[in-house]
């Protein structure tokens, strides 16, 4: 009797216990959607690889002890209708708290409109179109726009010196925006704008462009371009003998720049906010750590979707981890302040909803980017 | 506003124009002989910059020998694009045939079918992105002539479209396969009638006009630093309006027309903005059609 009492009570605590352990081990879930087939499939699957890193860095970590976060990815295909419909089947998931994704603006914003609706917070990585952020107060992004980037060049430029600015960009809808926030970023810090060139997009010969700078006198050029642009113009301002310094976007932060323009590239000065090589631990870290998974050093957009899931975790934890709702998440999100990821330290504009980050300067000096003060 | 920047800016469009005359010479010549535009030139551009660019990374010649590679595999990929895309569209030879419109429409087809297909798969194998060219290749070298600056590439350029134009005229002037050729362009089966072998003078025609489009194609390469699979589009379509603007059929009206392209080009750069510059080619090109139907050098039906 006393053996089958104890046996009972037992099994009971043991039960108990087990109960225990089972609600300790409480699952939260992260929807993720970006395009793992289709045209810009390479970069889905990039996100794919950071997501997953970072998720399970986070499991092991223990910084939510019982807790498992999930990640549950799709693939929108980098179609709008899909991203849609994705959206839709994260809002029914019950276990999901946040939303990251997609790659484009456009599916991010399609997607965007259901997130609004059924009050799902929602970050995308990349999306940068003005509008995105617009759509309600579920949206958030961590990556920085030309609104951001514009007079933060702008002021370095003034602060070198320059005072006589002439801006060359291709022409499309984010070349524009290059012009217009550079452009007015330098008057409003004093100095003078002294040509705008536009160049279609294929140019290969930007002598005739040049020459109408060097009319125009300047002190620096500031260009806004992609690398094999980039390379032609900077070989052609060299050829021509022109002395100015070249201030490019984030977007020439390519190592292909270099291989391309060789020694033409020497000297230009540019932003950006991931730099493989950082000295900065957190970057080594995820630097070592993606190699040793993947076996390629991650890009600028493996860091954003990495720095992208790790908002969205902080984000969780500082819900109350367990206990993390849909409208505790998205108010944590808003609450982002100076979080420490390897693309520069983020913040989130509470009203706005638009990060600012500190971006690294750099100069290409004998073929080499390198990290200026 | 005429001050040194604006003969540079000449010195610009007059270079761009010889690039685009480089690639009309062979597209003139090869119009001229058939009477079909041959939209695979510009792959031969294509394929001419990256046999050279391999030559390069593989034994690093000179760049004598890198021209002469470029032009090996130029007159293989002329001999080769008439074989697939042209010959097997002259197996009929009764006159109703050779006027038929449907014959050549198809022909046009076929050249661009080409044209694609090797396109694609030169982005398959090498990627769609620009090839790094090793830079002591590039002819990007400044020569300063007093306040103005060229580059090594231009002189080089200059003296190629010269060159070609010069040795084309004595080709075709003084040699016999140069009077086989302008039979043929003239009236093919009056050609075939007094004996000329006209299949014979097709194909020399294709790899004459194939090894002026490689080379042409390797030296621009080298001189823009843009070796690409998609690289033969652009100059393709201003050579296309050079021969049209020029006459169809005359070699030296392509030529003119090719440097009025470049320099209008650069003009607008410099008074309006550089999106403007196509759109002052193309009104060039309208003007031209509406007042002179048969091209600024048309000159009757004489071809070649």
């Amino acid at each position: 009797m006393t053996h089958r009492r104890s046996f009972l009570l037992a099994s009971l605590s043991l039960s108990l216990l087990a109960g225990n352990v089972f609600a300790q081990n409480k699952t939260v879930a992260i929807g993720y959607h970006a395009p793992l087939s289709g045209e810009n499939a390479q970069y889905g699957i990039l996100f794919r690889n950071s997501a997953t890193l970072a998720v399970d860095t986070f499991n092991k970590s223990g910084r939510l002890p019982g807790v498992t976060v999930q990640l549950k990815f799709e693939d929108s295909k980098g179609d709008a209708k899909e991203g849609v419909n994705i959206a839709r089947k994260f809002s029914d998931d019950a276990s999901i708290v946040a939303a990251i994704g997609d790659f484009s603006s456009t599916v991010s914003m399609a997607a965007g409109q259901v997130y609004a609706q059924t009050k799902l917070a929602q970050l995308s990585q990349t999306a940068s179109h003005p509008d995105f952020t617009k759509i309600s107060e579920y949206q958030f992004r961590n990556i920085t726009t030309q609104a951001y980037e514009g007079p933060l060049v702008a002021n370095w430029a003034l602060s070198n010196g320059a005072k006589k600015i002439a801006v060359v960009a291709i022409q499309n809808d984010w070349g524009q925006s290059v012009v217009s926030n550079f452009v007015s970023a330098v008057k409003a810090g004093g100095g003078e704008i002294t040509e705008t060139e536009l160049f279609n997009p294929g140019t290969r010969d930007f002598r005739s462009i040049l020459t109408k700078i060097a009319r125009s006198q300047p002190d620096a050029i500031y260009l806004g371009a992609f690398y094999e642009d980039g390379s032609a113009f900077l070989q052609q301002k060299l050829q021509l003998g022109l002395k100015q310094q070249v201030y490019g976007t984030s977007s020439l932060y390519e190592q292909k720049l270099i291989d391309l323009a060789g020694p033409a590239a020497n000297n230009l000065y540019l932003s950006t906010t991931f730099l493989v090589e950082s000295p900065e631990p957190q970057v080594k870290a995820f630097v070592k750590d993606y190699e040793a998974r993947y076996n390629s050093k991650p890009q600028m957009f493996a860091a954003q979707a990495f720095d992208a899931t790790n908002i969205v975790l902080n984000a969780v934890v500082a819900a109350g981890g367990a206990d993390a709702t849909r409208a505790k998440v998205r108010d944590a999100l808003a609450a982002t302040k100076d979080f420490p990821g390897v693309t520069g330290i983020t913040s989130f504009d509470p009203k706005t909803r638009e990060p600012s980050k500190v971006l690294a300067r750099l100069q290409i000096q004998g073929g080499k980017f390198v990290l200026q003060k | 506003m005429f001050d040194i920047f604006f003969v540079q800016q000449l010195v610009n469009g007059l270079s761009v124009g010889f690039i685009y005359a480089l690639m009309a010479i062979g597209f003139t010549l090869i119009f001229g002989v058939l009477n079909v535009v041959n939209f695979a030139h510009g792959e031969v551009y294509m394929i001419g910059s990256f046999a050279g660019l391999m030559s390069i990374t593989a034994f690093a010649p000179p760049l004598f020998v890198v021209i002469l590679v470029a032009l090996a595999f130029g007159a293989l990929a002329g001999f080769g694009l008439e074989r697939i895309a042209f010959r097997p569209f002259r197996r009929f030879r009764d006159e109703a045939s050779l006027k038929s419109k449907a014959v050549r429409e198809a022909t046009l087809l076929s050249s661009l079918a080409i044209s694609i297909i090797v396109r694609e798969l030169a982005e398959k194998i090498f990627g769609s992105n620009m090839q790094a060219i090793p830079q002591e290749y590039l002819l990007l070298t400044p020569v300063q002539i007093g306040p103005l600056t060229f580059a090594n590439g231009q002189f080089l350029i200059f003296g190629l479209s010269i060159a070609m134009l010069g040795g084309l005229q004595w080709l075709l002037k003084r040699t016999r396969i140069g009077l086989a050729i302008r039979a043929v362009a003239n009236n093919p089966m009056g050609a075939s009638y007094v004996g000329i072998n006209t299949e014979r003078t097709i194909i020399a025609t294709f790899i004459i006009g194939s090894t002026l489009g490689a080379v042409a194609g390797l030296v621009v390469g080298l001189y823009q630093g843009a070796i690409f699979p998609a690289m033969g589009f652009a100059p393709g379509v201003k050579a296309f309006v050079a021969m049209v603007m020029g006459g169809l059929s005359s070699i030296g009206g392509a030529v003119v027309c090719a440097l009025i392209l470049g320099v209008s080009e650069a003009v607008t750069t410099s008074f309006f903005a550089q999106g403007w510059g196509d759109l002052v080619a193309y009104v060039f090109l309208v003007i031209t059609l509406v007042f002179f139907p048969t091209g600024l050098f048309g000159g009757g039906r004489e071809r070649v």
